[in-house]
């Protein structure tokens, strides 16, 4: 009887209020093949075609071994994989780097929580710092700035750089090593704390290998928009190309990525520029060199390679793959791994996904999240990354973001409310959204681009005045990629 | 007897607790405690704008204020309605001087059914990444560069708005229902543009009509806005060569690579009377000011006459080379 007047009252409001029984909702993770690809499992992410079918021969073996060491687990010392700390964030890549799959960005469930029971820090001399949950996003911190004598925050004194969270001190191999962690409830008392989440590198090789004047191409073809935006890039401080990698685009190459990693997550101490270097001048006026200058070795960019099948000897290349650093590895691994295929069908059907990539343009989205650039240059790694198109649906540049999603840290030529417009490959099976992870729902995350000081409120108000049905068609595709 | 045994209560009450440290003046308990940062507010700025003077207009000066968006250096007051009102503001000035001035967005106490967005921004044609050499061919370049999925449904078409010309393009998204209306004109060699967006054709010519309240410099034009009367003169590349008596560089104390796009207005003698930096880290602009400043050049004549004369200079990047202007008709 109740349940009977419960359904009844549910179908008079639905009658009465059509758009209540209509809301759009984000529609969650997508289920299905990990990043849209059949055979792709959590731990074992797909490589790019071509290295799949091992072309050049030994790519595959690289990718493998580079694979195995991003899951590596890593120690102090007397083990496999020794250097870890004295501070870190997690010991393994592919803790954090993991959802859909090894690569990817924060799990849902936080192993940075775990730290204590699972024995990798000791503790009582370890905590876990409040804003690290078992069910939260796995998380750096920084601190925007230093604090002064009386523990309050100088605004004119920026720091910006990683706080880890733990350290070695107590653990069996890291001998009398007596450090202490930072001051987190202190930092969130006086708001002087930001947090940032894994950032996915599927494709990153096809980021990598886009020539800098095809992004100025690009930069130019959004100029005149009726959107209010006009990004910027961040440049390399070594030789001031465009550098794009990262939440600020802050590094210039899968090495820099890498090895920054490296060392400020896991505190491991690491490469370089594989474009022909154009004068300054022929960069800034998006010329490049003449086209009759490129590639004249004829093997593709970049013109010096890590040897994956050296004729000289007649070692397998298995064993070649092992012989470069962790650093070049996971660099090699990342520049190998697939992007994620979008799923024509799922969640809405076909014709809803349609709708909502012809609204995700229309409404000015696709102004900074290019679809697609075309394409990338030659590359001397692998047919698969040369003369590709990068669906990545990001210009790369930096946008000014506003004062709701600033985090006041500068990185480069990235100030404290610019960010590199975040890829959007893969975005279906992500749990966590912005820089922060501060919302699991896609809904929250487009809200969030409104604000003073954004390039994107416009947008966001042409979103807004979409009808829910329309706006469910853009969640809908959205989440298909 | 009980008022003295209270009373007797009462100020040994007040004892103890003045002997336990009951709360002491204000800023003696506020200096033990650590500072706040704001929330929602940005302290770590990137390259920004600045001027070397707080009283002379810059573009990005404008307000709304007393239901007007005006701007005091283009000279512009644009009547609004009071259920319209600015909710955030806009990003800074571009590297390719590029201005959101203003915002416009329909307000809580709005009673229409649809809504719309009205974007007021400047395109500083001395910095511009397209070829466009004035309001006119900024629209044409528009047009010409529509991504697929828009329809134009009125191409770029001569317009009189308060007396000036201005340029109209109209173009809609289908996938989207929604309406662009883009008008442009010229004034102090910026094209400086008003956007209209709505799903409602009839609100946004409602709001096209509001700008025949608009008041605007005389000189402005949709192909020859180029300052004058009571604004300086604007030359595009006037400081070059043998226009420049005396030229200082800037001692950079850090390489970076963005570009520095700045406006310098030059007096009749020819001495600089007004730096103003789109886009610069504070390092930069002040290098850049404190050479600027020094500089000299030939008065701008006309009509045998010195006047004031404003123009560009690009800092931090090769000079780019002339490029072809549309070729596109204008329907009058």
């Amino acid at each position: 009887m109740k349940t009977t007047r419960l359904t009844s009252a549910i179908a008079v409001l639905a009658f009465l209020f059509p758009e209540m029984a209509l809301a759009q909702t984000d529609p969650g993770v997508r289920p299905g093949a990990i990043n849209g690809q059949p055979g792709a499992t959590p731990i074992n992410p797909l490589p790019l075609q071509s290295v799949g079918v091992n072309n050049p021969a030994g790519s595959l073996a690289f990718f493998e071994n580079g694979l195995a060491r991003f899951q590596a687990v890593e120690v102090v010392a007397n083990g496999a994989n020794n250097g870890l700390g004295p501070r870190f964030n997690l010991n393994q890549c592919s803790g954090c780097h993991a959802q859909p799959s090894v690569g990817g960005s924060s799990p849902a469930s936080n192993l940075q929580s775990q730290v204590i029971a699972n024995g990798i820090v000791n503790g009582s001399t370890n905590t876990i710092p409040s804003f690290i949950t078992a069910k939260g996003p796995t998380r750096e911190a920084r601190f925007p700035f230093f604090l002064d004598e009386s523990g309050s925050p100088n605004t004119s004194a920026p720091n910006g750089g990683v706080e880890d969270l733990f350290t070695v001190s107590g653990r069996v191999d890291a001998g009398s090593c007596s450090l202490e962690q930072p001051n987190f409830s202190s930092a969130q008392e006086s708001n002087d704390i930001i947090f940032r989440i894994p950032t996915p590198v599927f494709g990153a090789g096809l980021i990598e290998n886009i020539d800098d004047s095809t992004l100025i191409a690009v930069k130019t073809a959004a100029a005149g928009n009726s959107f209010g935006v006009s990004g910027t890039f961040n440049h390399s401080g070594n030789d001031g190309t465009i550098s794009r990698f990262g939440w600020k685009a802050q590094n210039k190459s899968l090495e820099m990525f890498a090895g920054e990693a490296y060392n400020v997550e896991m505190g491991i101490s690491n490469e370089i520029f594989p474009q022909d270097r154009p004068l300054p001048e022929e960069d800034q006026q998006g010329s490049g060199l003449p086209a009759n200058c490129l590639n004249l070795g004829g093997t593709g960019y970049p013109e010096d390679t890590t040897n994956f099948a050296p004729t000289a000897s007649g070692l397998p290349s298995a064993q070649y793959a092992s012989i470069p650093s962790d650093v070049v590895a996971f660099a090699m691994f990342m520049r190998l791994l697939a992007p994620p295929v979008p799923s024509p069908t799922s969640p809405g059907g076909p014709a809803s996904i349609a709708r909502g990539k012809a609204l995700f343009s229309s409404i000015g989205c696709a102004t900074c999240h290019t679809p697609t650039i075309n394409s990338t240059q030659p590359s001397a790694f692998t047919p698969s990354l040369g003369k590709s198109a990068v669906s990545a649906f990001s210009d790369f540049e930096i946008h000014h973001m506003g004062t709701g999603l600033a985090d006041n840290v500068s990185q480069g030529g990235a100030g404290g409310d610019q960010f590199r417009t975040a890829p959007l490959w893969g975005l279906g099976q992500r749990i966590f959204f912005l820089h922060d992870g501060r919302t699991t729902n896609l809904l929250t995350a487009i809200e969030e681009h409104a604000s003073s000081g954004s390039e994107a409120t416009l947008v966001e108000e042409n979103f807004d005045t979409l009808s829910a049905e329309q706006q469910q068609d853009l969640l809908n595709f959205l989440r298909s990629l | 007897m009980p008022t003295r045994f209270w009373c007797f209560w009462g100020l040994s009450l007040l004892l103890l607790a003045s002997a336990q440290g009951t709360p002491q003046s204000e800023d003696l308990a506020d200096s033990t405690q650590p500072k706040k940062l704001p929330t929602g507010v940005l302290l770590v700025k990137g390259a920004w704008s600045s001027a070397s003077d707080p009283l002379t207009a810059v573009p990005e000066g404008g307000k709304v204020i007393n239901d007007a968006y005006r701007n005091a250096y283009f000279g512009l007051t644009y009547p609004l309605s009071s259920d319209w009102a600015e909710k955030y503001s806009g990003p800074p000035p571009s590297d390719s001087g590029y201005y959101v001035l203003a915002q416009i967005r329909p307000a809580d106490t709005f009673k229409g059914a649809t809504q719309g967005t009205i974007l007021i921004a400047a395109q500083d044609l001395f910095f511009n990444l397209t070829p466009a050499q004035n309001a006119l061919e900024m629209i044409r370049y528009t047009e010409e560069n529509l991504q697929a999925g828009y329809q134009v449904e009125q191409p770029p078409t001569e317009i009189r708005i308060s007396g000036r010309s201005f340029v109209r393009l109209d173009y809609g998204s289908p996938a989207a229902a929604l309406h662009w209306r883009v008008l442009a004109t010229e004034i102090r060699c910026h094209a400086v543009e008003f956007v209209f967006t709505s799903r409602d054709t009839e609100l946004a010519e409602a709001l096209i009509q509001q700008m025949n309240k608009m008041t605007l410099p005389p000189e402005a034009d949709l192909t020859s806005g180029t300052g004058g009367g009571d604004a300086p003169v604007c030359v595009k590349d006037y400081a070059i060569g043998e226009n420049v008596i005396k030229k200082v560089a800037p001692v950079f104390a850090e390489r970076r690579f963005n570009p520095v796009p700045v406006r310098i207005i030059f007096d009749r003698e020819g001495k600089v009377r007004h730096i103003h930096v789109l886009s610069a880290f504070p390092d930069q602009a002040r290098a850049i000011t404190d050479a600027l400043s020094q500089w000299r050049a030939r008065p701008y004549l006309r009509d045998g006459q010195a006047l004031e004369v404003e123009t560009g200079i690009m800092f931090g990047q090769a000079p780019r080379p002339p490029t072809p202007a549309s070729k596109t008709r204008v329907i009058e």
